[in-house]
């Protein structure tokens, strides 16, 4: 069932580039002589403009999987390869050019800058990235605009709701317009509304812009828009389906 | 979509990095307050002790200059009328250049040749250098060395060659003291010693006649004047003419007597001095006026006036005044005495004081860098390592306190260094405020409690340039200290994986 369904998967997406692929992606982390496999061994493939979700339950390995992926961290065994870059042949400085211009990141608790205002946040990696002030302050009004937040460009988080700041997060996630979205669980901290428009955007940005979506979550809603989900269990791929074979079963899973 | 064409990261530009950085020291306002409170109280107590010890050294300056000034009378009485001791002249050969007034004039008693007289003042450098340095020995190793010679008897005593193995043999045992001048030299010096006490001896002869020829011409002078009962009055009256004709006696007698700059101001203090003399009698008498006077003004019993009472209340103008008509009353000898002179006499005895008080407070000054002493820079020390700790503990919660925000930083972009600038960054800001404050404060403090032990005598004496110096270096410090109390927190950021950013708080 589980081979099946990736095969149908790769088939499917054969023409498709892959933006994030890894091979026997291992972690082992050692602590006070006690080592844990956080990763047994992940094979897979991300293809470009493609919404995943990444389920699994708490201390599953999924976030270790999603530092993998987001080049915050480095394999025990294996390969992560962003764009056929093989992320552990990078430098310190290149892999902060990675992460800077390549993949947008998103925090369950936003992880804005506290002190200050949301243009500046979203302006930051741009800064980061060496485009000059004047551009930077234009583009990030342009990306306000697109989450909608415009009118508050010189709020502090503080002066913002939940929604709001994640809305920022993501407008600077988009910063220096990133192949990838790595969100980790964007909807944890909202309430459903604010959540549902979070995932909206999400989606937009997934279909205007083609940007490539990784979501981990909890959220159910997500099945409804992503495209491909994941389950992650023990360190170990447990299935990963197409949302059309997902919506089939819905029933099934909604004892999760 | 772009293709992924992985560069390096450029670094971000100073402006902007500075203005995150105090972005960051605003938003976390209170703790930064606090640590540079921390470094204004360090900063303050170095410029503070800094402040004082120059003010102190000035001081010193200020004080051995002036009282070189005002003894210059008492000093010029002394010289014609003693030769002095061959140790001080020792002395004034090794201390001085031979250009010295007082070297000069030796050279003019003794009429040696350049060569002859570089000769002998290296010699007594070297002489000088032998009693200095059994002078520093503590009184055990000095009795353990030399038994109980002083002076240039050192030089006899060593002469004896059973004595000389005794002092090569202590030297070997206290390793700690070290002397520099090597044994031969010291024996050429100890055979040497018959011709230096000569020439020392020729010296003082000749001081004793050109001394003799003064002698002589005071008790010719005052033979009819029968107030003047002894050398000492005589001379101190004829003192009073040092800028005349006793001037040019004193110089044919062979002493080097700068008739435009010493004599004069020799001759303005002896007579002062004959001023303060003639006031001293005004009191004296068992019961006159002018006591009366005084214990009326000062409201105390008759008996109970003495010369500071009467110097007190002669620095008003107006008091003087009356005391010259009440001395004129009595039929005291008031010729020439104006109440101008009384304040003027007055003023100066209590710089007098000021002086002596001076002079006792700034005894220990002037050692070490800055005129620190070695306990003043130690307890320095100690009050930097201090607040260094401070520093390094606040940052060190600094940079705990914000791992997500560091972590963020990362993920968006940031390079290492970034984070390690942006905290020492941050740390060199906090020592620029706290250390100006600091040694303001610091500068204001020690200037004040200067002023206030010596008095508005010496505020022309303040040095403002090396105090201003003395700020500069405390700023300085005090950024340094704080950039590398910053080091290792900032480090610890610079390392933080950015996958903490991940992590839920």
């Amino acid at each position: 069932m589980e081979e099946t369904n990736r095969t149908a998967a790769g088939e499917k997406s054969a023409e498709r580039r892959v933006i994030i692929r890894t091979v026997g992606l291992k972690k082992i982390y050692t602590m006070n002589n006690v080592t844990t496999e956080a990763l047994r061994g992940v094979d897979m493939s991300i293809f470009q403009g493609e919404f995943i979700s990444v389920m699994g339950p708490s201390g599953s390995g999924k976030s270790t999987f999603f530092n993998m992926i987001g080049a915050l961290d480095s394999p025990s065994i294996g390969r992560v390869f962003i764009d056929e870059v093989d992320v552990a042949q990078l430098t310190a400085e290149e892999l902060a050019f990675l992460r800077c211009h390549k993949i947008g990141y998103i925090f369950q608790s936003y992880n804005l800058i506290r002190y200050m205002t949301a243009l500046e946040n979203v302006t930051t990696p741009m800064a980061f990235g060496g485009v000059q002030p004047d551009e930077a302050r234009e583009r990030g009004m342009n990306i306000l605009d697109l989450v909608g937040l415009k009118e508050r460009w010189h709020h502090r988080p503080i002066e913002m709701s939940g929604g709001q700041q994640q809305r920022v997060a993501i407008a600077r996630s988009l910063a220096n317009d990133p192949s990838v979205l790595l969100c980790d669980e964007p909807t944890a901290n909202l309430d459903l509304h604010t959540g549902q428009e979070i995932l909206d955007i999400l989606k937009r940005l997934n279909v205007e812009k083609g940007v490539t979506v990784i979501c981990a979550t909890h959220d159910h809603r997500m099945m409804n828009i992503c495209d491909r989900l994941m389950w992650i269990r023990d360190g170990r791929i447990d299935r990963i389906a197409n949302r059309e074979d997902v919506h089939i079963e819905v029933g099934g899973i909604e004892g999760h | 979509m772009k293709e992924i064409n992985i560069a390096e990261q450029p670094w971000l530009s100073l402006k902007r990095t500075v203005k995150i950085t105090i972005d960051g020291i605003r938003y976390r306002l209170f703790r930064a307050t606090v640590t540079v409170a921390v470094i204004v109280v360090a900063v303050a107590f170095l410029m503070n002790i800094l402040a004082e010890s120059l003010i102190k050294r000035a001081v010193a300056a200020d004080t051995r200059e002036r009282s070189d000034n005002a003894q210059l009378n008492s000093n010029w009485s002394t010289k014609l009328t003693s030769t002095g001791s061959p140790e001080s002249i020792v002395a004034e050969l090794a201390r001085l250049d031979a250009s010295a007034d007082v070297n000069v004039e030796t050279r003019n008693f003794i009429r040696l040749p350049d060569d002859d007289f570089a000769r002998l003042q290296s010699t007594a450098r070297d002489v000088q250098y032998v009693l200095d340095f059994f002078d520093d020995l503590d009184y055990a190793k000095r009795r353990d060395l030399i038994k109980t010679a002083a002076g240039l008897e050192i030089l006899d005593y060593l002469a004896r060659p059973e004595n000389f193995d005794t002092f090569k043999l202590g030297l070997d045992r206290y390793r700690m003291i070290r002397f520099e001048m090597d044994f031969d030299k010291l024996q050429k010096l100890i055979g040497q010693r018959a011709d230096f006490r000569r020439t020392l001896a020729d010296i003082i002869a000749k001081r004793h006649e050109a001394n003799a020829k003064i002698t002589a011409y005071l008790k010719a002078e005052y033979k009819d004047n029968p107030t003047l009962v002894n050398d000492a009055d005589r001379l101190a009256m004829a003192m009073t003419d040092a800028d005349g004709k006793f001037g040019d006696v004193i110089r044919s007698a062979g002493f080097n007597f700068d008739a435009k700059r010493i004599a004069p101001i020799v001759a303005d203090q002896a007579k002062n001095q004959q001023f303060i003399l003639r006031m001293k009698f005004s009191i004296t008498g068992a019961s006159n006026k002018t006591r009366q006077l005084l214990a009326q003004e000062a409201n105390k019993i008759p008996s109970d006036i003495n010369e500071a009472i009467m110097w007190d209340y002669l620095e008003s103008a107006s008091f003087a005044k009356r005391y010259i008509q009440v001395m004129q009353e009595s039929g005291m000898d008031t010729a020439s005495l104006t109440p101008e002179l009384l304040v003027k006499l007055a003023k100066a005895r209590k710089e007098t004081a000021a002086l002596a008080r001076a002079k006792r407070l700034t005894m220990d000054s002037g050692k070490g860098f800055m005129g620190l002493g070695e306990r003043l820079a130690y307890l320095l020390v100690v009050s930097f390592l201090v607040c260094g700790i401070g520093i390094t503990n606040a940052m060190m919660m600094s940079v705990t306190e914000r791992f997500t925000e560091i972590a963020t930083l990362k993920c968006l972009g940031a390079l290492d260094g970034f984070i390690m600038i942006m905290f020492v960054l941050e740390s060199c800001i906090m020592g620029i405020v706290g250390g100006t404050i600091g040694a303001i404060i610091g500068a204001v403090i020690g200037t004040g409690r200067m002023m206030a032990s010596f008095g508005v005598n010496f505020f022309a004496a303040i040095p403002v340039l090396d105090i201003f110096g003395g700020i500069l270096i405390s700023i300085l410090l005090g950024t340094l200290l704080a950039a590398f109390a910053a080091v290792v927190p900032s480090f610890k950021a610079a390392r933080l994986a950015p996958m903490e950013a991940m992590r839920v708080e």
